[in-house]
């Protein structure tokens, strides 16, 4: 049941993000096939040639808005949990329970995983069908790499935000202290760290061929692997700061 | 009180910064008894009873609750799983329907008993299908009692249970307690309502500043407490009456007001060397001694 209980503290928040997300994606496929009848006055049924590397340039960009809503969405998902319950005054029905504090964790961010794996994948998901529905050149590979990229190296930013909502109570003051951190080091990293930049890594920018907009085959693994690196420590930093918490 | 406890402290001290909460506090509470613990507000009754719960860590000292050590998070998980406890302020999930709460709740417990959960929704009138949130302070008390008693646990903890209860409440609550207690369950509250203390309690424990002033049982405190008033022909001398047994002495003129823990009959004796008009003997009620106790200190 600390399942159902995440769910129930959580599922507004995920469905919101997750129908904004998905009707973003939808408007993105809209507005790429308008571009297409553009391109090949009078619409024809068949696309155009000349249209594939500027659909896979609208893919791309969709990637970076998708990126942009799905981190403020995962960001939001990771606040709430047992130090926000005690600024609700409802920590110590929590903490009476017979369970340990750790496995409430667990049940947290598994809970938050599952949900932030479901925000990149359906409207993904969306495009493709929606694309291929309309005979857009859309391949399954190139919508599973963006998906990689976002889940795999977007993470970081969910572990983040349960780590501050871990060491930081207070119902707005978490949040406010997550949205202020994920932006200074979007600058940070932008500006000296170029190469270690997440956004770059989770939007493909690490990845794409400039010429045709498509990912490359060969992708950041290593990036992927040190940015869940980074996730998988942050999380155990949070379940460490909860157990020796007081409430 | 049997000599078996279900809460024993040894020195135990929670000080926050330069402040003491609690202070070398030595707590014993026996099982199947109904134990009052009693209080101003701030003497640290909440941080003992968050102690025993692990909620926090003391600051020096040991105790255990049901034979198993508090500051031992995992003896202290065991633990709860046969304590149930209802804090001050009554939290419940406010996304949650009542329902869902008591579905919630009764997940983690293998012995939660149907029986009692569908009698109390019932007593209580409360609405399954109404989100926490929106259900008045007396109602939310009602559904974390519910909670409590539905666990059917070997010990109860409850900070100020009657909080935001109406009379006819507070009368279902007390008599719920005797019948818990009755049944084998110890119970460990802390209220402020005296004459609700001294109707059920089997025991009590007054705290003040973090330190135990008082741990007895309440026909101890009935047998023993007396207030003696003695007028005199003349101003009474007040050292004649500093004996073993007297906690205060007020005079006014030649009146004598004497508050007296035990030994009464001494201080009647004296007051008759000493040629009192007028002695009176009284009991007192446990308010009085509540009030007497915390102002003494």
């Amino acid at each position: 049941m600390l399942w159902y209980k995440a769910w129930l503290e959580t599922r507004s928040r995920f469905l919101t993000c997750l129908v904004t997300l998905t009707i973003f994606s939808s408007v993105f496929v809209h507005h790429a096939l308008h571009i297409s009848c553009l391109n090949t006055l009078p619409c024809s049924e068949k696309i155009s040639s000349k249209f594939t590397p500027e659909f896979h340039r609208l893919l791309f960009i969709n990637q970076q808005y998708v990126v942009i809503i799905w981190i403020l969405a995962v960001v939001l998902l990771g606040m709430g949990g047992i130090v926000c319950e005690k600024a609700l005054g409802t920590s110590s029905l929590t903490l009476a329970l017979p369970i340990s504090r750790a496995r409430l964790m667990r049940v947290r961010v598994a809970t938050g995983v599952f949900q932030a794996i479901a925000l990149g994948v359906v409207p993904w998901v969306t495009v493709f069908v929606i694309s291929s529905r309309a005979g857009m050149p859309i391949s399954i590979t190139q919508v599973a790499s963006y998906v990689l990229l976002l889940i795999g190296g977007g993470l970081v930013y969910f572990a983040m935000a349960i780590l501050i909502s871990s060491l930081v109570s207070g119902e707005y003051t978490a949040p406010a202290l997550a949205f202020g951190v994920v932006l200074l080091a979007a600058m940070l990293f932008d500006n000296w760290l170029r190469r270690f930049n997440v956004w770059r890594l989770v939007t493909g920018d690490l990845s794409i061929d400039r010429s045709t907009f498509l990912l490359s085959k060969h992708l950041p693994w290593l990036g992927i692997l040190a940015s869940l690196f980074f996730a998988v420590l942050m999380v155990l930093a949070s379940i460490r700061a909860i157990q020796r918490r007081e409430f | 009180m049997t000599n078996e406890v279900v809460i024993l402290t040894h020195a135990l001290s929670k000080s926050y910064g330069r402040g003491e909460a609690v202070r070398g506090l030595n707590l014993s509470v026996g099982r199947n008894c109904i134990t009052a613990f009693l209080g101003r507000n701030g003497a640290g009754k909440s941080t003992t009873i968050k102690m025993l719960l692990g909620m926090i860590r003391p600051t020096a000292g040991s105790g255990t609750v049901l034979g198993k050590r508090i500051t031992d998070a995992e003896a202290n998980r065991q633990m709860r799983q046969r304590v149930a406890y209802v804090a001050e302020d009554k939290p419940l999930y406010g996304y949650m329907t009542v329902e869902q709460t008591i579905n919630f709740a009764r997940s983690f417990y293998s012995d939660w008993r149907i029986d009692i959960e569908k009698k109390l929704l019932l007593d209580f009138e409360l609405p399954a299908n109404r989100k926490v949130k929106s259900l008045s302070k007396g109602m939310r008390t009602k559904l974390a009692l519910l909670l409590a008693f539905a666990r059917h646990p070997e010990l109860l903890i409850l900070d100020e249970p009657s909080e935001g209860l109406d009379p006819v409440g507070i009368e279902y609550l007390l008599r719920t307690l005797v019948s818990c207690s009755a049944e084998g369950v110890s119970v460990f509250f802390s209220s402020h309502q005296i004459a609700e203390v001294e109707r059920v309690a089997d025991h009590i424990c007054i705290l003040e500043k973090g330190c135990l002033l008082m741990d007895a049982s309440v026909d101890q405190v009935r047998q023993s407490y007396r207030r003696i008033d003695m007028v005199f022909p003349a101003p009474p001398p007040e050292h004649e009456f500093r004996i073993l047994g007297v906690e205060t002495i007020k005079t006014a003129g030649r009146q004598m007001s004497i508050f007296a823990s035990r030994n009464a009959e001494a201080v009647v004796e004296r007051a008759q060397d000493l040629s009192a008009v007028s002695v009176e003997v009284a009991p007192v009620s446990l308010r009085d001694v509540f009030l007497e106790t915390v102002r003494e200190n």
